[in-house]
Protein backbone atom coordinates (compact mmCIF):
# COMPACT_ATOMS: atom_id res chain seq x y z
CA UNK A 1 0.00 0.00 0.00
CA UNK A 2 2.63 2.65 0.88
CA UNK A 3 4.59 1.76 -2.85
CA UNK A 4 1.52 3.05 -4.35
CA UNK A 5 1.37 6.16 -2.24
CA UNK A 6 5.37 6.48 -2.58
CA UNK A 7 6.16 5.15 -6.09
CA UNK A 8 4.50 8.04 -8.37
CA UNK A 9 3.12 6.54 -11.75
CA UNK A 10 1.34 8.19 -14.50
CA UNK A 11 -1.55 6.36 -12.94
CA UNK A 12 -1.65 8.79 -10.31
CA UNK A 13 -1.72 11.98 -12.26
CA UNK A 14 -4.72 10.16 -14.62
CA UNK A 15 -6.67 9.01 -11.46
CA UNK A 16 -6.29 12.44 -9.91
CA UNK A 17 -7.35 14.07 -13.49
CA UNK A 18 -10.55 11.42 -13.02
CA UNK A 19 -11.18 12.48 -9.94
CA UNK A 20 -11.32 16.19 -10.34
CA UNK A 21 -13.54 15.74 -13.33
CA UNK A 22 -16.40 14.14 -11.54
CA UNK A 23 -15.74 16.05 -8.74
CA UNK A 24 -17.19 18.65 -11.97
CA UNK A 25 -19.74 16.48 -12.73
CA UNK A 26 -20.91 16.21 -9.37
CA UNK A 27 -21.14 20.28 -8.92
CA UNK A 28 -22.16 20.67 -12.41
CA UNK A 29 -25.27 18.14 -11.56
CA UNK A 30 -26.09 18.55 -8.09
CA UNK A 31 -25.51 22.77 -7.61
CA UNK A 32 -28.33 25.24 -8.28
CA UNK A 33 -26.91 28.22 -9.08
CA UNK A 34 -24.96 29.14 -11.90
CA UNK A 35 -21.80 30.22 -11.10
CA UNK A 36 -20.90 27.11 -9.60
CA UNK A 37 -21.95 25.04 -12.57
CA UNK A 38 -19.99 27.30 -14.04
CA UNK A 39 -17.32 26.82 -11.73
CA UNK A 40 -17.54 23.00 -12.08
CA UNK A 41 -17.15 23.30 -15.60
CA UNK A 42 -13.82 25.24 -15.54
CA UNK A 43 -12.50 22.01 -12.97
CA UNK A 44 -13.80 19.24 -15.62
CA UNK A 45 -11.48 21.63 -18.50
CA UNK A 46 -8.73 21.67 -15.88
CA UNK A 47 -9.04 17.64 -15.27
CA UNK A 48 -9.32 17.36 -19.16
CA UNK A 49 -5.69 19.61 -19.18
CA UNK A 50 -4.20 17.96 -16.43
CA UNK A 51 -4.77 14.21 -18.38
CA UNK A 52 -4.12 16.18 -21.66
CA UNK A 53 -0.79 17.14 -20.34
CA UNK A 54 0.26 13.55 -18.58
CA UNK A 55 -0.61 11.81 -21.79
CA UNK A 56 1.91 14.26 -23.34
CA UNK A 57 4.78 13.60 -20.45
CA UNK A 58 4.24 9.89 -20.73
CA UNK A 59 4.73 10.01 -24.89
CA UNK A 60 7.34 12.69 -24.81
CA UNK A 61 5.68 14.63 -26.99
CA UNK A 62 4.88 18.55 -26.80
CA UNK A 63 1.97 18.59 -28.87
CA UNK A 64 -0.46 17.78 -25.81
CA UNK A 65 0.75 21.16 -24.90
CA UNK A 66 -0.67 22.41 -27.78
CA UNK A 67 -3.78 21.19 -27.13
CA UNK A 68 -3.82 22.14 -23.56
CA UNK A 69 -3.22 25.67 -24.56
CA UNK A 70 -5.93 26.13 -27.03
CA UNK A 71 -8.41 24.43 -23.82
CA UNK A 72 -7.32 27.26 -21.67
CA UNK A 73 -7.87 29.92 -24.36
CA UNK A 74 -11.22 27.98 -24.86
CA UNK A 75 -11.85 27.95 -21.27
CA UNK A 76 -11.38 31.41 -21.20
CA UNK A 77 -13.73 32.80 -24.36
CA UNK A 78 -16.38 30.21 -22.47
CA UNK A 79 -16.21 31.60 -18.99
CA UNK A 80 -16.60 35.08 -20.71
CA UNK A 81 -19.71 34.25 -22.57
CA UNK A 82 -21.25 31.77 -19.63
CA UNK A 83 -20.69 34.81 -17.23
CA UNK A 84 -22.17 37.69 -19.69
CA UNK A 85 -25.38 35.13 -19.96
CA UNK A 86 -25.52 34.86 -16.16
CA UNK A 87 -25.61 38.56 -15.87
CA UNK A 88 -28.28 38.93 -18.69
CA UNK A 89 -30.50 36.51 -17.08
CA UNK A 90 -30.52 37.69 -13.50
CA UNK A 91 -30.43 41.15 -14.92
CA UNK A 92 -34.21 40.16 -15.98
CA UNK A 93 -34.92 37.17 -13.81
CA UNK A 94 -32.80 38.64 -10.39
CA UNK A 95 -31.89 34.96 -9.51
CA UNK A 96 -29.41 32.37 -11.12
CA UNK A 97 -31.48 29.44 -10.41
CA UNK A 98 -30.99 26.95 -13.00
CA UNK A 99 -33.60 25.04 -11.74
CA UNK A 100 -36.37 28.11 -12.12
CA UNK A 101 -35.22 29.12 -15.45
CA UNK A 102 -37.94 26.58 -16.91
CA UNK A 103 -39.32 29.01 -19.07
CA UNK A 104 -38.12 27.10 -22.27
CA UNK A 105 -40.10 23.86 -20.94
CA UNK A 106 -42.03 22.15 -23.75
CA UNK B 1 -17.27 31.07 7.39
CA UNK B 2 -14.30 33.05 8.53
CA UNK B 3 -12.27 29.76 9.99
CA UNK B 4 -13.05 28.89 5.69
CA UNK B 5 -11.53 31.75 4.59
CA UNK B 6 -8.63 31.19 6.23
CA UNK B 7 -7.93 27.71 5.72
CA UNK B 8 -8.62 28.66 1.95
CA UNK B 9 -6.25 31.83 2.65
CA UNK B 10 -3.77 29.08 4.67
CA UNK B 11 -3.88 26.42 1.04
CA UNK B 12 -3.25 29.19 -1.40
CA UNK B 13 0.10 30.26 0.92
CA UNK B 14 0.76 26.75 0.64
CA UNK B 15 0.75 26.10 -2.62
CA UNK B 16 2.44 29.59 -3.64
CA UNK B 17 5.11 28.47 -1.15
CA UNK B 18 5.16 25.18 -2.13
CA UNK B 19 5.50 25.65 -6.21
CA UNK B 20 8.76 26.22 -6.18
CA UNK B 21 9.84 23.33 -4.10
CA UNK B 22 8.88 21.13 -7.14
CA UNK B 23 11.02 22.73 -9.42
CA UNK B 24 13.31 22.45 -6.84
CA UNK B 25 13.03 18.84 -6.30
CA UNK B 26 13.19 18.81 -10.13
CA UNK B 27 16.37 20.36 -11.02
CA UNK B 28 18.21 18.28 -7.75
CA UNK B 29 17.97 15.64 -10.02
CA UNK B 30 19.03 17.23 -12.84
CA UNK B 31 23.26 16.51 -12.42
CA UNK B 32 22.05 12.92 -12.28
CA UNK B 33 20.58 12.91 -15.58
CA UNK B 34 23.34 14.54 -17.49
CA UNK B 35 26.03 12.14 -16.60
CA UNK B 36 23.58 9.33 -17.34
CA UNK B 37 23.11 10.55 -20.79
CA UNK B 38 26.91 11.06 -20.95
CA UNK B 39 27.37 6.93 -20.08
CA UNK B 40 24.33 6.40 -22.77
CA UNK B 41 26.96 7.85 -26.32
CA UNK B 42 28.56 4.37 -26.81
CA UNK B 43 29.21 1.61 -29.26
CA UNK B 44 26.43 -0.51 -30.17
CA UNK B 45 28.37 -3.70 -28.53
CA UNK B 46 28.09 -2.47 -25.10
CA UNK B 47 24.64 -0.98 -25.29
CA UNK B 48 22.83 -3.32 -23.54
CA UNK B 49 25.29 -3.54 -20.84
CA UNK B 50 25.54 0.06 -20.92
CA UNK B 51 21.55 0.24 -20.51
CA UNK B 52 21.67 -2.04 -17.58
CA UNK B 53 24.17 -0.07 -15.63
CA UNK B 54 22.53 2.81 -16.74
CA UNK B 55 19.07 1.80 -15.51
CA UNK B 56 20.34 1.31 -12.32
CA UNK B 57 22.16 4.18 -11.23
CA UNK B 58 19.10 6.43 -12.51
CA UNK B 59 16.84 4.37 -10.22
CA UNK B 60 19.24 5.12 -7.46
CA UNK B 61 19.95 8.60 -8.18
CA UNK B 62 15.99 9.17 -8.46
CA UNK B 63 15.22 7.71 -5.49
CA UNK B 64 15.56 9.91 -3.57
CA UNK B 65 13.76 12.77 -5.73
CA UNK B 66 10.93 10.24 -6.43
CA UNK B 67 9.85 10.09 -2.74
CA UNK B 68 10.23 13.54 -2.63
CA UNK B 69 8.30 13.86 -5.83
CA UNK B 70 5.51 11.26 -4.03
CA UNK B 71 5.33 13.89 -1.32
CA UNK B 72 4.79 16.69 -3.44
CA UNK B 73 2.49 14.82 -5.30
CA UNK B 74 0.21 13.90 -2.61
CA UNK B 75 0.04 17.18 -1.52
CA UNK B 76 -1.10 18.61 -4.19
CA UNK B 77 -3.11 16.02 -5.12
CA UNK B 78 -4.92 16.53 -1.86
CA UNK B 79 -5.23 19.57 -2.53
CA UNK B 80 -6.74 19.65 -6.03
CA UNK B 81 -9.21 17.02 -4.63
CA UNK B 82 -10.36 19.10 -1.48
CA UNK B 83 -10.32 22.40 -3.21
CA UNK B 84 -12.83 21.01 -5.79
CA UNK B 85 -14.60 19.59 -2.94
CA UNK B 86 -14.71 22.87 -1.51
CA UNK B 87 -16.01 24.27 -4.70
CA UNK B 88 -18.89 22.71 -4.93
CA UNK B 89 -20.08 22.74 -1.59
CA UNK B 90 -19.79 25.79 -0.66
CA UNK B 91 -23.08 28.48 -0.06
CA UNK B 92 -20.81 31.60 0.19
CA UNK B 93 -19.97 32.31 -3.19
CA UNK B 94 -16.76 34.24 -2.46
CA UNK B 95 -15.43 31.32 -0.50
CA UNK B 96 -16.00 29.02 -3.49
CA UNK B 97 -14.12 31.37 -6.08
CA UNK B 98 -11.17 31.89 -3.35
CA UNK B 99 -10.85 27.55 -3.19
CA UNK B 100 -11.26 27.72 -6.82
CA UNK B 101 -7.83 29.73 -7.10
CA UNK B 102 -6.44 27.35 -4.90
CA UNK B 103 -7.22 24.75 -6.46
CA UNK B 104 -5.51 26.35 -9.63
CA UNK B 105 -2.53 27.27 -7.67
CA UNK B 106 -2.69 23.14 -7.26
CA UNK B 107 -3.03 22.22 -10.55
CA UNK B 108 -0.32 24.40 -11.55
CA UNK B 109 2.02 22.79 -9.19
CA UNK B 110 0.81 18.93 -10.81
CA UNK B 111 1.63 20.90 -14.49
CA UNK B 112 5.05 21.35 -13.17
CA UNK B 113 5.35 18.35 -11.80
CA UNK B 114 4.70 16.86 -15.72
CA UNK B 115 7.27 19.30 -16.77
CA UNK B 116 4.81 21.39 -18.44
CA UNK B 117 6.72 25.05 -16.69
CA UNK B 118 5.20 27.20 -19.67
CA UNK B 119 1.31 26.00 -19.13
CA UNK B 120 1.96 26.09 -15.28
CA UNK B 121 2.62 29.56 -15.69
CA UNK B 122 -0.27 30.64 -17.76
CA UNK B 123 -2.76 28.23 -15.74
CA UNK B 124 -1.83 30.76 -12.52
CA UNK B 125 -1.60 33.81 -14.91
CA UNK B 126 -5.07 32.98 -16.83
CA UNK B 127 -7.05 30.74 -14.28
CA UNK B 128 -6.22 32.42 -11.52
CA UNK B 129 -5.60 35.48 -12.65
CA UNK B 130 -8.00 36.64 -15.25
CA UNK B 131 -10.92 33.90 -15.17
CA UNK B 132 -11.72 34.08 -11.31
CA UNK B 133 -11.21 37.72 -11.15
CA UNK B 134 -14.04 38.02 -13.82
CA UNK B 135 -16.02 35.52 -11.79
CA UNK B 136 -15.50 37.83 -8.50
CA UNK B 137 -16.44 40.91 -10.40
CA UNK B 138 -19.50 38.98 -11.28
CA UNK B 139 -20.58 38.13 -8.65
CA UNK B 140 -19.89 41.52 -6.79
CA UNK B 141 -22.25 42.79 -9.53
CA UNK B 142 -25.02 40.34 -8.91
CA UNK B 143 -24.19 40.83 -5.00
CA UNK B 144 -26.91 37.66 -4.10
CA UNK B 145 -25.58 35.29 -1.41
CA UNK B 146 -27.37 31.88 -2.65
CA UNK B 147 -30.41 30.19 -0.65
CA UNK B 148 -30.47 26.51 -1.39
CA UNK B 149 -27.28 25.04 -2.62
CA UNK B 150 -28.34 21.70 -3.72
CA UNK B 151 -30.71 20.95 -6.45
CA UNK B 152 -33.79 19.83 -5.35
CA UNK B 153 -34.96 17.12 -7.79
CA UNK B 154 -35.84 14.67 -4.14
CA UNK B 155 -33.78 11.58 -3.30
CA UNK B 156 -34.08 10.08 -5.97
CA UNK B 157 -32.66 12.81 -8.90
CA UNK B 158 -30.05 12.89 -6.18
CA UNK B 159 -29.54 9.37 -5.32
CA UNK B 160 -29.27 8.45 -8.88
CA UNK B 161 -26.94 11.41 -9.92
CA UNK B 162 -24.78 10.01 -6.65
CA UNK B 163 -24.39 6.36 -7.79
CA UNK B 164 -23.82 6.99 -11.28
CA UNK B 165 -20.82 9.40 -10.38
CA UNK B 166 -19.57 7.21 -8.04
CA UNK B 167 -19.78 4.53 -11.00
CA UNK B 168 -18.23 6.29 -13.31
CA UNK B 169 -15.58 7.27 -10.70
CA UNK B 170 -14.98 3.87 -10.29
CA UNK B 171 -14.96 2.68 -13.90
CA UNK B 172 -12.44 5.57 -14.94
CA UNK B 173 -10.33 5.00 -11.44
CA UNK B 174 -9.56 1.19 -12.85
CA UNK B 175 -9.53 1.53 -16.51
CA UNK B 176 -6.74 4.04 -15.44
CA UNK B 177 -5.04 2.44 -12.98
CA UNK B 178 -4.73 -0.68 -15.07
CA UNK B 179 -2.59 1.57 -17.48
CA UNK B 180 0.87 -0.21 -18.41
CA UNK B 181 3.51 2.83 -17.65
CA UNK B 182 6.51 0.59 -18.06
CA UNK B 183 5.41 0.43 -21.37
CA UNK B 184 5.69 4.40 -21.80
CA UNK B 185 8.62 5.15 -19.95
CA UNK B 186 10.24 6.47 -16.83
CA UNK B 187 8.39 8.12 -14.63
CA UNK B 188 7.44 11.83 -13.90
CA UNK B 189 10.11 12.30 -11.05
CA UNK B 190 12.92 10.58 -13.54
CA UNK B 191 14.28 12.19 -16.74
CA UNK B 192 13.52 12.01 -20.10
CA UNK B 193 16.55 13.30 -22.23
CA UNK B 194 14.70 16.05 -23.71
CA UNK B 195 16.18 18.90 -22.31
CA UNK B 196 13.69 21.60 -23.05
CA UNK B 197 10.48 19.42 -22.75
CA UNK B 198 7.50 22.00 -21.74
CA UNK B 199 9.77 25.13 -22.32
CA UNK B 200 8.67 28.21 -23.45
CA UNK B 201 10.76 28.10 -26.36
CA UNK B 202 9.63 24.08 -27.05
CA UNK B 203 5.73 24.77 -26.66
CA UNK B 204 6.29 28.21 -28.96
CA UNK B 205 7.50 25.98 -31.40
CA UNK B 206 4.99 23.89 -31.14
CA UNK B 207 2.47 26.19 -31.19
CA UNK B 208 3.53 28.22 -34.22
CA UNK B 209 4.62 25.63 -36.82
CA UNK B 210 2.56 23.08 -36.12
CA UNK B 211 -0.39 24.13 -34.76
CA UNK B 212 -0.25 28.14 -35.78
CA UNK B 213 -3.97 27.43 -37.56
CA UNK B 214 -5.51 26.53 -34.26
CA UNK B 215 -3.81 29.35 -33.07
CA UNK B 216 -5.34 31.88 -35.60
CA UNK B 217 -8.02 30.25 -35.11
CA UNK B 218 -8.56 30.28 -31.10
CA UNK B 219 -7.82 33.95 -31.46
CA UNK B 220 -10.89 34.10 -33.24
CA UNK B 221 -13.03 32.50 -31.24
CA UNK B 222 -11.58 34.71 -28.27
CA UNK B 223 -12.54 37.92 -30.32
CA UNK B 224 -16.11 36.56 -31.06
CA UNK B 225 -16.36 35.84 -27.19
CA UNK B 226 -15.50 39.28 -26.44
CA UNK B 227 -17.93 40.67 -28.58
CA UNK B 228 -20.60 38.46 -27.89
CA UNK B 229 -20.05 38.80 -23.87
CA UNK B 230 -20.18 42.32 -24.40
CA UNK B 231 -23.39 42.42 -26.64
CA UNK B 232 -25.22 39.85 -24.44
CA UNK B 233 -23.90 41.40 -20.86
CA UNK B 234 -25.35 45.02 -21.86
CA UNK B 235 -28.54 46.52 -20.65
CA UNK B 236 -31.08 46.71 -22.78
CA UNK B 237 -30.88 50.67 -23.81
CA UNK B 238 -33.26 49.77 -26.91
CA UNK B 239 -36.18 48.43 -24.78
CA UNK B 240 -35.68 50.69 -21.82
CA UNK B 241 -35.55 53.87 -23.69
CA UNK B 242 -39.40 52.58 -25.82
CA UNK B 243 -40.22 51.71 -22.17
CA UNK B 244 -39.36 55.37 -20.59
CA UNK B 245 -40.53 57.07 -24.03
CA UNK B 246 -44.57 54.59 -23.91
CA UNK B 247 -44.33 55.67 -19.80
CA UNK B 248 -44.02 59.41 -20.96
CA UNK B 249 -46.86 59.18 -23.13
CA UNK B 250 -44.85 59.97 -26.27
CA UNK B 251 -44.85 58.02 -29.55
CA UNK B 252 -41.65 56.87 -31.22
Amino acid sequence: MSNVFFNITYGHFLVLAAVMFCIGVIGVLLRRNALIVLMSIELQLNAANITVLTFARMHNDMHGHALAFIVIAVAAAEAAVGLAIVVAVFRSRHHADIDRLTSLKH
Amino acid sequence: MSVRSIAAVLALLLALVAGPAVAVAQTAGAPAKTRVNAAAGNTAGNQVRHKAGQTKKADKKTEKTSKVMALVFCLFALMCVGGSLFVITRRNLIAAVMGMVGTFFAIAAIYIMLYAHFLAAIQVLVYAGAIMVLFVFVIMILNRPVDEPWSKQGVWGKGLAIAATAYLLYRLGDVLWSVKVEVAGPGPGKYIDHGDFGSTAHVGQVLFQDYIFPFEAVSIVLLVAVVGAIAVARPNKKRETLDNVAGEGGAE
